[in-house]
């Protein structure tokens, strides 16, 4: 009977029975041997922890590289208007805030960003990781990552309201030299050079330089605090934004070793000025940061991986402001952050992986600058209004991501962190993915997440306006979301996600005791939303077209009233149109919401707008080699304003830019 | 109801041009990942006379032939419209991936398509037979057998050594894999591993295969140690392997060519990876003897080609 059997399953293997032919001879043996060298070829490495869009619990938006190309980006700043939930104001004192979900702050503090996997939040003096980030430059970029929501379950500190994760190109991505230039209005210039290259021995290089300048918008500033005096002023003037920037990144492997890291020198002016008085361009800040890290992933069994890394952050400023016509104040000091992480990968089988890590960092500052005068050239030092001050910090996490049935994905996730200052902080995070009919799949996640207490907010010192508080608590939210995500048809893809996220120990500054000011752990804001999404992706002939759409409706709120100088409502359309293989063109709406004005504040709100930008591409020209883009942003020369703190209300709000022009050439070699 | 009227016309008019499009054969694109290769060249000439035989269209693009493969393709693909994609091979398969994730992809020759990147409209036939009828057939012909050693690269051959292990510890034979970075690492790996096995088994790894001398170097050490050799070619029959079970390769062509057709007519559900219909079972006689390794007379049954030592 076995004998039988195994006859039939022989059977049903052997339908081509040349029976008794000679052996393979030797040729054969070197067909087979091209063959298996035709196939090495391409090497595919798909981590089981990286989960698919589609997959993962988590609100994610992915823009490409082929995406920022379309989109005619200028910065970083230009892509992440673009995502569902995210909005850009410009500030007084020349940053841009990052708005998620219907909140934002002076310093984006609540919005991790990283580069290639490594936290960017190297400013310990007042938190935040857009400082000189936000406008980093686009042209190295591979793909950007935003994950809305809390993450501090995996990341830690400050991934709080969303972590945008910047990928950028690695020696594959480049094999060769790369360069481009860009110009455009307001003399703006960027220039990138870029060469990677993977050598025989396993060793790998890529390196990357970017150069930014820009005179900034010139946005008309009617009036300052002196100017509604009639005291002698800068106002009526103009902002005096100008930028300047220098990149330096480098990725180098050999086997399993990493070393990359990125260096990066910016010197801007100011939009307003740090005081109630406009600024002339004597307000110079100067930021240096960089950070280098050694990585090595170890293999000790085929199911069973280990991720080592050690790194070091610097971050210093180094910022002269302009408090009136003839005095100055001089503010600078460095942060760094030492540490490593150790992160071990257990594939329990094809269904199922957990990770579990530990992480320990030494955080410091000092070098503290504290000047004043009436001559810029010249000041003399005064009080400080920082200290030096020292914190270490550990964490252990651990993440579980299982798949018990074919269309369902559950997450379960910790992590504990404690800090020398201020103690420790324990945030959970679970949800399941669960693909109830093909092609749709439902959402739903719940997680806390924590944003430490800055330096500055713990020890500012000798201001008389505002003091620091040793006693701060970590901020906390917690966050329930849920969505459907669907793809009715193929090309299509559309998502609407449900948020609400409770912010709880808001540090912000209340009245003081010895100064009129002082941080503390005060009060808490409700945020909640619909976001919906949908994509369309052309095929046949218009390959590479697409359309798409996202509206988010946000409701926050501080003590039952709608939170200032964030819009009810925000929608973008994009089209993308592929002419041909070369051409394609570009065409974007931003439609914004009025905003509110605080209680106290008695100007009308600021009227929304809508702003439409288009682009031109054409890509692989002249033996595929060459890339041009040219883009024009706010076509329409719509005039539109961010709005200004109820402390500048005299001057209205802040005038943002007309019609600019951004043209772009890129080279392959 | 003059306008309900026109509307149901049209929808009926749109019913049968919508039924009269599927009814027509689509045009089907080829994606050769090299044509000197002989195993894809031969699986695309399978392909090919099942196709002229259902009055297919098809347009042919070879990888090899093309200075920027990527950027032609992406253009043949706006210009041809096709229905299907046919990829032969794991660059092929790769490159159309990248370029039309929106179209219907099937593969054929990739190595261990379990590592591939698998997406919505996804069919293949996978290169490797399936490991437990492999194994199954392992166990008939030698039912001593307890444990079988194989060397791999993690990057290229994973999920299928996975697969063979888990299918292995079913029908109770132990699977000894040893993984190695480089061909330099082949002669340690040997040593290491050939004392604990009774069999060793040369799978369609491209980094442990990666020529004559690899090939040599593991027949050499199988035959100090006195350890037969099982693979998954007959090509390696002449170094000295026992026994091997090939996919044949035609089959795999004209397989893939039926999975086509039903793919065409919407009757595959997607992500069906189908194992190669056909094989042929190899064994070297001479080299058992040599061996003085024993094995089941009564699976000489299933047996296609016998080698016999010269007289």
């Amino acid at each position: 009977m076995i004998k039988y059997l195994y006859t039939l399953l022989v059977g049903v293997l052997v339908l081509n029975s040349s029976a008794f032919a000679a052996a393979a001879s030797n040729d054969d043996l070197e067909k087979e041997l091209a063959y298996l060298a035709a196939e090495r070829q391409v090497v595919i490495t798909a981590s089981k922890i990286e989960e698919h869009v589609d997959k993962t619990i988590a609100t994610t938006t992915v823009i490409t590289q082929s995406d920022i190309q379309q989109i005619g980006a200028r910065n970083l700043l230009d892509v992440l208007r673009l995502v569902p939930g995210i909005g850009i104001t410009q500030t007084q004192m020349g940053w841009r805030e990052i708005e998620v979900r219907g909140v934002k702050t002076l310093t984006s503090e609540k919005v991790q960003i990283m580069l290639n996997g490594h936290p960017l939040d190297h400013n310990l003096q007042n938190a935040g990781s857009g400082w000189v980030y936000d406008d980093l430059p686009v042209d190295t970029i591979k793909r950007v990552e935003v994950v809305r929501g809390p993450s501090s379950a995996l990341y830690g500190a400050n991934a709080f309201l969303a972590v945008i994760n910047i990928i950028t190109q690695n020696a594959k991505d480049l094999n060769g030299v790369q360069t481009s230039a860009g110009w455009g209005s307001f003399d703006t210039q960027q220039y990138r050079a870029s060469w990677g290259k993977q050598f025989d021995n396993s060793a790998e290089a890529a390196l990357h330089f970017n150069f930014t300048d820009t005179n900034g918008i010139n946005s008309p500033i009617p009036a300052d605090s002196l100017s509604v005096q009639g005291q002698p002023s800068s106002a009526p003037g103009r902002s005096q934004l100008t930028e300047g920037r220098y990149d330096l990144e480098w990725q180098l492997g050999y086997q399993d070793f990493k070393l990359d890291g990125r260096y990066i020198n910016k010197k801007a002016g100011t939009f307003f000025g740090a005081a109630s008085v406009l600024s002339d361009d004597r307000t110079q800040q100067d930021y240096n940061d960089y950070f280098l890290r050694l990585s090595r992933t170890w293999k000790i069994q085929d199911k069973f991986t280990v991720d080592t890394q050690i790194f070091h952050d610097f971050y210093s400023a180094d910022n002269r402001w302009q408090l009136a016509p003839t005095q100055f104040f001089r503010t600078g000091f460095q942060d760094t952050r030492t540490g490593g992480e150790i992160q071990a990968n257990y594939h329990i089988s094809d269904t199922q992986t957990v990770i579990s890590g530990f992480s320990y960092a030494k955080e410091q500052q000092g070098n503290l600058i504290d000047e004043l005068g009436g001559d810029p050239e010249h000041l003399m030092p005064t009080l400080s209004s920082s200290e030096e001050r020292t914190r270490r910090r550990w964490g252990i996490y651990i993440e579980d991501v299982w798949d018990p049935l074919k269309n369902l994905r559950m997450t379960l996730g910790a992590r504990y962190d404690r800090y020398s200052d201020f103690g420790g902080t324990f945030n959970p995070r679970m949800g399941f993915n669960w693909e109830f009919i093909k092609n749709y799949s439902l959402k739903f996640s719940y997680g806390t997440a924590y944003r430490a207490p800055a330096f500055g907010e713990l020890s500012l010192v000798n201001n008389p306006v505002v003091s620091g508080n040793p006693m701060l608590k970590p901020e906390e939210v917690k966050t329930f979301e849920t969505g459907i995500i669907a793809h009715p048809v193929a090309g299509l893809t559309t998502q609407a996600t449900y948020y609400h996220s409770a912010i709880n120990q808001i540090i912000s500054p209340v009245s003081g005791q010895t100064t009129i000011l002082q941080y503390a752990n005060n009060g808490s804001l409700i945020s909640e939303g619909v976001e919906l999404e949908t994509r369309y992706d052309f095929g046949g002939n218009l390959q590479g077209s697409y359309i798409s759409a996202n509206h988010v409706l946000q409701h926050s709120t501080q003590l039952s009233q709608q939170l200032a100088d964030v819009p009810r409502h925000r929608t973008n359309l994009t089209a993308n149109w592929a002419f041909d293989n070369t051409w394609s063109s570009f065409a974007h709406i931003l439609i914004k919401g009025n905003t509110l004005r605080n209680p106290s504040d008695t100007r009308n709100n600021v009227p929304g707008y809508a702003l439409f930008d288009v682009g031109l591409l054409g890509k692989n020209m002249f033996g595929q080699k060459v890339d041009i883009s040219f883009n024009v942003y706010n076509l329409l020369d719509k005039r539109y304003y961010d709005p200004a703190p109820t402390s500048l209300n005299f001057i209205g709000d802040y005038q943002m830019a007309g019609r600019a022009f951004f043209g772009h050439v890129s080279l392959k070699f | 109801m003059k306008i309900m009227d026109f509307c149901k016309v049209l929808i009926l008019l749109s019913v049968f041009w919508v039924s009269a499009g599927f009814a027509l054969p689509g045009k089907v694109l080829i994606v050769n990942s090299d044509n000197t290769v002989f195993r894809y060249e031969t699986i695309a000439s399978e392909f090919k006379k099942v196709l002229q035989q259902n009055a297919y269209q098809w347009t042919e693009f070879n990888l090899n032939s093309h200075a920027d493969a990527e950027a032609e393709l992406k253009q043949l693909i706006q210009q041809e419209n096709p229905v299907l994609i046919y990829c032969i091979g794991t660059k092929a398969y790769s490159l159309a991936r990248n370029v039309a994730s929106n179209k219907k992809l099937l593969f054929s020759a990739a190595i261990n398509w379990r590592r591939l990147d698998i997406g919505e409209g996804t069919y293949g036939v996978a290169n490797e037979l399936s490991s437990a009828q492999e194994i199954s057939l392992l166990r008939y012909f030698f039912p001593t057998i307890k444990t079988i050693g194989l060397l791999y690269n993690d990057k290229f051959s994973r999920e299928y050594v996975e697969t063979i292990k888990k299918e292995a510890l079913a029908l109770g034979i132990n699977i000894i894999n040893q993984p190695i970075n480089d061909t330099q690492e082949i002669s340690g790996a040997l040593n290491e591993l050939l004392p604990k096995i009774d069999m060793f088994w040369i799978i369609s790894d491209p980094v442990v295969l990666s020529s004559k001398a690899s090939v040599q170097q593991i027949f050499q050490a199988a035959q100090q140690q006195k350890k037969p050799v099982y693979a998954y070619s007959e090509v390696f029959i002449e170094q000295g392997a026992v026994l091997a079970i090939s996919a044949d390769l035609a089959t795999i062509g004209r397989q893939s060519a039926s999975l086509a057709l039903m793919i065409n007519e919407d009757k595959v559900p997607e992500g069906t990876v189908q194992n190669p219909a056909g094989s042929t079972v190899t064994l070297n006689k001479c080299a058992l003897d040599a061996l003085r390794f024993s094995f089941n007379q009564d699976a000489l049954d299933s047996v296609n080609k016998i080698v016999e030592c010269d007289k």
